[in-house]
């Protein structure tokens, strides 16, 4: 039978044979077609063009970040970022902060609705602040903790931190890092302009985010919209520009109902890696005498239910999670996911995944309703 | 290190360019560029250059002394101490866990656990690579194919040289002896000129193509369960379209480091997609590998001298043990045999003349039973990739246009048929005769600008698991 295997050449066959000439050597594919032409002066041409064009490409697209600079990663804020600057609004705002906040609100862009003045009228609280911030996460938090007790170190307060089932990552935002205000509690992550900050300027995001900024620049919406009052909550007149107001919810919302079909039915490994900050933060409120009130964020109720039917692994897995912190740290958990539990609607959702203003209080309700007096007057005693 | 890294692309490459054509002394460029890999893999994990190393040592030395007599059975003794070693390091960093857990899976499928542990042993990057490397050096020496260096350096620089170190293309002492032992004295244009080419072939075919793939593929295994027809065969001809492009920009990018480094590789694909039967598929895919496998197993086995019978037997160990070799994983195992059976078979057919006449049709056909062969090697375990073969050949139905919508961004089905035609029509590149013109050498220089700017996020290479 003849062999289907990739036949043998003759100087594959089993035998004693010398090193295989020039011919055999091409035989076995030494040589591709492109390096026949043999045309010394033309491939000399051919390469400084290429060094060039590669070298020109990527500085033109580095300085072209490097100048409008979307991620406040230089500094130089000739113009807005593209991303929200919410941190360093937050961090100033804290700074000017005259009396103690008696509570204060954690989490990323969907705490941003949580009035802190509502929240006093719920418990009975004097004063609050809310320092959610776009992309809010663990490290985030422990700065925003550690900068409001630095301005009061005597002082106690309860915290309400909203958080998503992933709890936390090990990442630190680069606006966040940059921050002259969060240098001294990120250790080693205090930001200067880095090589890997070069990798980021040289990438496609940057450059799209670039080019977003100055499109908004051109078209005469430099400058950002969304205002802050003292407490950290937002002004009323920016609740029309919020980047998550979806023009379409319906949308939005099958958009995300697709995407989260494509999730693994698991979250990730927590990992202490991951959960550093978060416990941090944990420890240094307990230590101050706070038991915070950890919130799970809550859910478009479609995407609820499709996340209970393929991936209820995932809720179940957040909650295990935080159940097995409770053994460490002192927390009240209040799962908000499910909005039918307190009474959400599902029209007051500004995309899929952000709630409005009007879920927010009915959600601030049942969390103090449900905080085991964590958010009690007494508690900041 | 991956070569698709700014740390490799700005950091590692420059500076050993500049020292490897500064260095005109044979030994000193050798030393450098031994040095070079070294560093280039102890980036990985130092902890595992002591391994290669010894590799390196023992096949050194095992070669001369397999040399330095004629009595049979001290060569032979010398071979299998080699073998052993080598064999012994890969069986047991890449396959003790498996056959440990295999024993456990099996003493508990009878009721009878055996509570082996599990001993969670990190896989040595480039293992498999390397130790083939090495191994058919000593083979070759043994069966007096190829003489022996007794240059240290030339050897180290053989088995560390950075480009194939990490997978490939699997290269053999008796191609790269002549270039170790007479470098070439300086970097000509047209070596560097072919270089950034295939090098910027392989970064585009990697960052531009695969890494583009790769999002879509994975959510589409992810939901195996969730998959009908549409759905099951893009995410089997998305993987072999992914695992092509990303193998073989590594290959490219490869062969194009070793141009510029004064050095030739063999090719490692040739348009494999365009075969017209399975046998032709291993002569275009990872040709270095299947050569290898060609010379040092399949043909002592008795090759296809032996009759029929032994033919199909011989080539079904050989694809058994390829699979493998690919990983220590009962879906490479399995895909390795349904490799060997169709090569069994179509040997069989192509000996009674039964084997279709049509090019168009055994290329259709070649190409559907390799994209599903290919759904074994992808999926996490048999189970998925039976539940998505089972779904290829209709029996959960078609999906709805919604379903699809959610499943197949435009996208993606946009990239899969360009991709699609693109491997069945256009010359690969090897086939490429590119004249070296200074428009040319602008796209080239953009092209490698575009791919480097999506590294934001380098996607490791496929094949650096194996």
């Amino acid at each position: 039978m003849e062999s289907s295997f990739p036949t043998s050449t003759p100087e594959h066959a089993a035998g004693s044979v010398a090193d295989p000439t020039e011919s055999e050597r091409l035989h076995r594919n030494l040589t591709p077609a492109i390096a026949e032409i043999e045309n010394g002066r033309a491939f000399f041409r051919y390469i400084v063009a290429a060094v060039t064009a590669f070298a020109v490409a990527l500085c033109a697209v580095f300085m072209f970040n490097a100048i409008v600079d979307p991620l406040s990663l230089i500094g130089w804020r000739i113009v807005p970022p593209a991303v929200e600057p919410d941190r360093s609004t937050k961090l100033n705002l804290i700074a000017k902060l005259k009396t103690n906040p008696q509570v204060v609100v954690l989490g990323s862009s969907r705490s941003r609705q949580a009035e802190p003045k509502f929240i006093d009228k719920l418990t009975g609280l004097k004063t609050g602040f809310n320092a959610g911030v776009t992309g809010g996460d663990a490290s985030d938090a422990w700065v925003m903790v550690r900068n409001i007790a630095a301005q009061f170190p005597h002082a106690k307060r309860a915290y309400i931190w909203f958080v998503d089932y992933k709890i936390a990552s090990a990442g630190i935002n680069p606006q966040l890092a940059e921050d002259p205000h969060s240098r001294p509690y990120l250790g080693n992550h205090s930001a200067s302009f880095s090589l890997a900050d070069v990798g980021t300027y040289l990438g496609f995001q940057a450059t799209q985010a670039s080019y977003r900024v100055l499109k908004a620049c051109i078209e005469g919406h430099c400058h950002g919209n969304l205002l802050y009052r003292r407490d950290g909550s937002l002004k009323g007149a920016a609740l029309k520009f919020l980047p998550e107001n979806a023009p379409s919810l319906k949308k939005a919302v099958a958009e995300k109902l697709a995407a989260v079909k494509h999730l693994a039915r698991r979250l990730p490994p927590f990992t202490n890696a991951h959960l550093a900050y978060f416990e941090k933060a944990l420890t240094y409120m307990n230590r101050h005498g706070a038991t915070p009130v950890i919130v799970l964020n809550p859910v478009y109720p479609s995407i609820y239910q499709l996340l209970q039917r393929r991936h209820s692994l995932r809720e179940a897995e957040a909650l295990a999670e935080l159940h097995k912190l409770q053994k460490r740290y002192r927390f009240v958990v209040v799962d908000g996911s499910d909005i039918r539990v307190w009474g959400g609607k599902a029209r007051d959702f500004n995309n899929a995944t952000h709630i409005n203003r009007r879920n927010m209080r009915r959600l601030l309700r049942y969390v103090v309703a449900h905080s085991d007096g964590a958010l009690s007057p007494r508690s900041v005693r | 290190m991956l070569f698709n890294s700014y740390v490799f692309l700005f950091g590692f490459l420059p500076p050993v360019l500049v020292g490897c054509w500064a260095l005109r002394n044979k030994n000193l460029r050798l030393l450098f560029l031994t040095l070079a890999s070294w560093a280039f893999y102890a980036w990985w994990d130092w902890r595992f250059l002591p391994l290669m190393l010894s590799t390196t040592t023992v096949d050194y030395i095992a070669a001369l002394m397999i040399h330095r007599t004629d009595v049979a059975r001290r060569r032979n003794a010398w071979l299998i101490g080699s073998l052993a070693i080598n064999l012994g390091l890969l069986g047991y960093f890449k396959y003790a866990s498996f056959f440990l857990n295999s024993l456990n899976g099996i003493g508990k499928a009878i009721g009878a656990p055996v509570g082996l542990p599990d001993l969670h042993i990190l896989l040595p990057i480039g293992i498999s690579f390397y130790t083939f490397n090495s191994m058919s050096y000593t083979i070759d020496v043994w069966r007096k194919r190829v003489e022996p260096t007794k240059h240290i350096l030339e050897y180290s620089t053989f088995v560390a040289l950075f480009p194939h170190l990490i997978a490939g293309p699997i290269v053999r002492f008796v191609d790269l002896r002549p270039q170790l032992r007479a470098p070439r004295p300086k970097l000509t244009a047209d070596a560097a000129g072919v270089g950034a080419y295939f090098f910027t072939c392989g970064l585009v075919k990697k960052l531009l193509l695969a890494d583009q793939l790769s999002p879509h593929v994975d959510a589409l295994f992810a939901s195996s369960k969730h998959l009908g027809l549409v759905g099951s065969w893009a995410a089997a001809i998305g993987y072999a379209l992914q695992l092509y492009f990303d193998f073989s920009g590594y290959s490219d990018m490869a062969v194009g480091l070793a141009w510029l480094i004064g050095f030739r590789f063999p090719q490692n694909f040739n348009s494999p997609y365009k075969a017209v039967n399975v046998s032709d598929f291993w002569r275009r895919w990872h040709m270095s590998l299947s050569a290898w496998f060609r010379d040092y197993l399949f043909i002592p086995l008795g090759g296809s001298r032996r009759g029929a019978k032994r033919t199909v037997v011989n080539l079904v160990v050989t694809m058994f043990l390829a699979g493998l070799w690919h990983g220590a994983a009962w879906t490479f195992v399995v895909w390795g045999l349904v490799h060997g059976l169709a090569l069994g078979v179509h040997g069989v057919l192509k000996s009674l003349g039964w084997t279709p006449k049509s090019v168009i049709v055994n290329r259709v056909v070649t190409f559907l039973y390799v994209v599903a062969a290919f759904v074994i090697f992808r999926a996490p375990n048999l189970h998925v990739a039976g539940t998505i073969l089972w779904r290829m050949l209709g029996t959960a139905g078609v999906e709805s246009w919604s379903t699809l919508q959610g499943f197949l961004p435009g996208r993606f089905v946009i990239l899969l048929l360009a991709l699609l035609a693109f491997v069945q029509l256009a010359p690969n590149t090897w086939e490429l005769k590119l004249k070296p013109r200074l428009v040319y050498g602008l796209a080239t220089g953009v092209a490698a600008a575009v791919a480097v700017m999506s590294i934001a996020v380098p996607h490791p290479f496929i094949y650096f698991q194996f």
